[in-house]
């Protein structure tokens, strides 16, 4: 009996929050409904190289095709070459929202569109992408910007027309391009070993962001600048640039620069495969550790997403600084640890892994930090 | 003369052992990670033992960047870990062969990569050999032990049209699946491979590109096994300068990426030794005429001049400078150490110093016995990028046949090895970044031949190397 009750004190506590804040604490909003997607689900592929939501809709970009996610009843559609996919794997996704085209960037098959239930295709020999190994594609108005790893490449939708980017006429100290982004008038281009590129849509001229020092080996002041020149992502929104890399994760407001890494912040690891900017003061970071998210930059808390490799549970982890303020259990969030992918809209957010798709479901999101509802002290329930 | 009885048998039982050792391996280390790693489910990244150092690369503290100041953060100290879901993946039934890709450059091209024509077939084509070498010789003795099939190579061109390596990547890893990668030389097409290697989950071996700036990436899917230009860099400055005492040294390099990064530690280096570079010129690759870089070299009176770039262009400028009656001592990198050099640069050759990644007048009855084989099976004699390739070749061979048909377990087994390759261009032990921190050494061309040296032979000083990281250690000012 004294052992029953034991127990029961035991697995209260575990459900519990391993740590509470103060009552009065001002804390961010954390995720606790999640489901996730899967090939048991109809994902043609389980490693999601890209994550588009879409409305009603979540496009997904696997290894292995391409899916559709109807987010009311969960169905999924997929495509692989058989359906006309050009290539199977699928890196990059964008949506153009006036016209509804799907746009995907190939991973050695060039670039495609995805409309009324046709795919075009356009590679290096039929076209003027300059590679078929694209890593990603971006809508900017009625042009689509590709990143490949020999330039980047950007056709206009309606005359046609091609430009490429290399060395030649673009700031790129190496050609290597890795994500693109477009937001609040410009385009930014990650290029491995050439930091960030930025181009302004109206004047169409270039800017670089590079890692101040210079150096591979050390990152000699944590906020002069870019951390380091091999970047993944850019994302710029609310006039504020948000930079993921293998070595860390920054931000830029215009006049100051701030860097994060796993050892002052939230940040679950400084390898980071990708991000996905909400605002000015809240970024998502597709890290090998897990998923992590500065819900408020200024104040540097974190929430870091994670699944328990040995059971079908997750927790998220509230940080200030480095200081855990809050340890939230979840329930299955992440179907993997590794994130490949990241996607937020409205309320929700999107993590792709690279043994499937998580989506969580914001109910009751805000933005920034607020004293905590007490309903967000309790277990969330995996809706799966 | 005791401990010399005690060896006997050690030796005796070495000696008994194949070589490669690309076999069955028994040793406690590999069981060990084998045991973790095939206990690992798909959600688990296994605990292996990550690599951990004090000081990148075997910097000594006077040629640290920005040696006055403590950084905020330093890289590669601590080894990157892989922990997606690939040691889940079942092995595929029903092979009839297990594939390893060669990448190099092996046909004439022309590359927007290069910045032109291409220009590496001749070492290519040598390390083409030393792969193909370490292939047969696997499979003479039974191929994939654990199901006795073959070995064979998927062998692409790297300097195809538009940037083909990446291309032929992805190919290699899903079109034509491979096990694993050898490759590349030349630099740009290096990152472009392992940028793709790292996306699509397969290991890649760099036996050629001897960039620094190649395993400075942070990603847990390459290694390198030959000494790269970081370590060529520190040796030839530290005898130009701490031994030599050179003040005015000028460089002249190719204007490509191998000239650009190759020179970097030097040009780093002596400046940070007190000694900057008095003057850097560049060249196109593929020039014959050298006069307008030389003629300002010889303005700024150098001491001593420092080419990086490939074997014809090292001969060209020096017969020029030399015409030009610039007498200087003349350095240049491992692309030198070439027939091609000696040839064209004839009795101007006397006396050039070399950076070398390797020592090939070891004595090693290994070395020997590639030799002999090499020259049985190509009737010629191997050269550095044929024996280094061998090496890198024989590595993934001995992963695969210990870790099985699984990439990241492949990965694993070369990622976690702590006991330095035995290989015929020597010792080759990886570092945290899985980089060759083998003894690299300088070549010296006289009397019709090139001898090899190391640091210790020929008495050269060194910085202070220190054993705590720049960020813990109160900041040590340069001796």
């Amino acid at each position: 009996m004294r052992h029953a009750h034991l127990s029961i004190v035991l697995i209260g506590a575990a459900f519990c929050q391993a740590q509470t804040p103060p009552a009065n604490a001002k804390l961010p909003f954390v995720y606790t409904r999640w489901k996730q997607f899967t090939k048991a689900d109809g994902l043609p592929n389980e490693h999601i190289f890209a994550v588009k939501s879409d409305g009603p809709r979540i496009w997904v970009g696997t290894e292995g095709g391409l899916a559709l996610i109807d987010k009311k009843s969960g169905k999924v559609k997929s495509w692989t070459e058989k359906d006309g996919l050009p290539w199977r794997v699928v890196s990059g996704i964008d949506v153009n929202h006036k016209t509804g085209e799907v746009w995907l960037s190939l991973f050695g098959g060039g670039l495609a569109r995805f409309s009324g239930g046709r795919f075009d295709h356009w590679t290096q020999m039929n076209s003027g992408l300059v590679n078929d190994v694209a890593y990603g594609v971006a809508v900017e108005n009625d042009n689509v910007w590709v990143a490949t790893t020999a330039g980047a490449s950007r056709l206009n939708t309606v005359s046609g027309e091609w430009t490429v980017f290399t060395e030649k006429n673009a700031p790129m100290e190496e050609i290597w391009n890795y994500g693109v982004h477009y937001g609040d008038g410009k385009v930014h281009l990650a290029v491995w070993g050439s930091g960030v590129l930025e181009f302004d849509v109206a004047t169409s001229r270039w800017k670089d962001y590079l890692d101040p020092d210079g150096e591979m080996e050390i990152d000699l002041y944590r906020d002069d600048g870019i951390v380091h020149v091999i970047t993944t992502g850019a994302n710029y929104v609310d006039k504020v640039l948000w930079v993921s890399t293998y070595f860390g994760v920054c931000r830029y407001d215009g006049r100051n620069w701030r860097a994060f890494y796993n050892q002052d912040s939230g940040l679950p690891s400084d390898f980071n495969n990708n991000l996905r900017a909400r605002s000015g003061s809240e970024a998502w970071f597709a890290t090998d550790k897990g998923a992590g998210a500065v819900m408020d930059a200024a104040s540097n808390t974190w929430v870091a997403y994670t699944r328990d490799p040995l059971s079908n549970t997750g927790k998220a982890v509230v940080t200030r600084d480095k200081t855990v303020i809050e340890t939230v259990e979840t329930g299955l969030n992440l179907p993997h640890n590794y994130v490949v992918s990241m996607d937020v809209e409205g309320n929700d957010v999107f993590v792709g892994t690279s043994k499937g798709l998580a989506w969580g479901i914001g109910d009751g999101y805000y933005a920034g930090l607020r004293e905590r509802p007490k309903r967000m002290s309790r277990i969330g329930g995996g809706a799966r | 003369m005791r401990r010399a009885v005690l060896l006997m048998p050690l030796l005796l039982y070495a000696q008994q052992q194949p070589y490669p050792p690309i076999g069955p391996d028994n040793s406690s280390e590999t069981r060990e990670v084998l045991r973790r790693i095939n206990a690992a489910g798909p959600n688990q990244a296994p605990d292996l033992r990550l690599k951990q150092e004090r000081n990148y690369a075997g910097t000594s503290t006077d040629v640290e960047p920005y040696g006055g100041v403590k950084p905020y953060k330093e890289h590669f100290l601590k080894q990157m870990e892989y922990t997606g879901p690939g040691r889940a993946e079942p092995e595929p039934a029903d092979l009839k062969t297990v594939r390893i890709g060669f990448i190099g450059p092996i046909q004439s091209t022309v590359s927007i990569a290069t910045g032109g024509r291409s220009h590496e077939e001749a070492l290519g084509r040598k390390m083409l050999a030393g792969a193909q070498l370490a292939i047969e010789q696997a499979n003479a003795r039974g191929g994939f032990i654990k199901r006795g099939i073959p070995f064979e190579m998927d062998v692409v061109n790297d300097n195809g049209l538009w940037g083909s390596t990446g291309n032929e990547v992805v190919t290699m890893a899903y079109k034509r699946p491979t096990w694993a990668i050898l490759g590349t030389i030349d630099s740009a097409n290096s990152h472009i491979a392992i940028r793709v290697a790292l996306k699509a989950e397969i290991f890649m071996m760099n036996s050629g590109d001897t960039d620094p700036t190649f395993i400075e990436t942070n990603i847990p899917w390459t290694a390198r096994c030959i000494g790269d230009d970081r370590q060529q860099g520190y040796l030839l400055v530290d005898y130009m300068i701490r031994k030599q005492n050179h003040k005015r040294i000028a460089i002249i390099r190719s204007s490509n990426r191998y000239g650009r990064f190759g020179v970097r530690e030097v040009r780093d280096s002596a400046r940070r030794l007190g000694r900057p570079i008095v003057m850097e010129m560049a060249y196109k690759v593929g020039s014959e005429d050298f006069s307008l870089q030389l003629e300002r070299l010889r303005e700024v009176n150098p001491d001593a001049v420092v080419h990086w770039g490939d074997a014809r262009e090292s001969a060209l400028v020096l017969n020029q400078m030399r015409q030009l009656g610039m007498n200087q001592p003349y350095f240049t990198s491992d692309r030198s150490v070439s027939p091609e050099f000696t040839q064209l640069a004839g009795a101007n050759a006397a006396g050039v110093i070399s950076g070398y990644p390797w020592n090939p007048d070891r004595k090693d009855p290994h070395l020997e016995q590639f030799r002999e084989a090499y020259r049985k099976r190509f009737k010629e004699e191997p050269e550095t990028f044929a024996a280094h390739a061998y090496d890198g070749m024989n590595i993934l061979l001995w992963a695969i046949n210990n870790a099985g048909l699984n990439r990241a377990k492949i990965r694993d087994l070369i990622a976690t090895r702590t006991k330095p390759w035995p290989g015929v261009t020597g010792d080759i032990p990886f570092s945290s970044v899985l980089d060759d921190m083998g003894d690299v050494f300088l070549a010296r061309f006289d009397k019709d031949r090139w001898t090899y040296h190391s640091r210790e032979e020929l008495q050269i000083p060194r910085g202070y190397i220190p054993t705590r990281e720049r960020v813990n250690r109160q900041l040590e000012s340069a001796k």
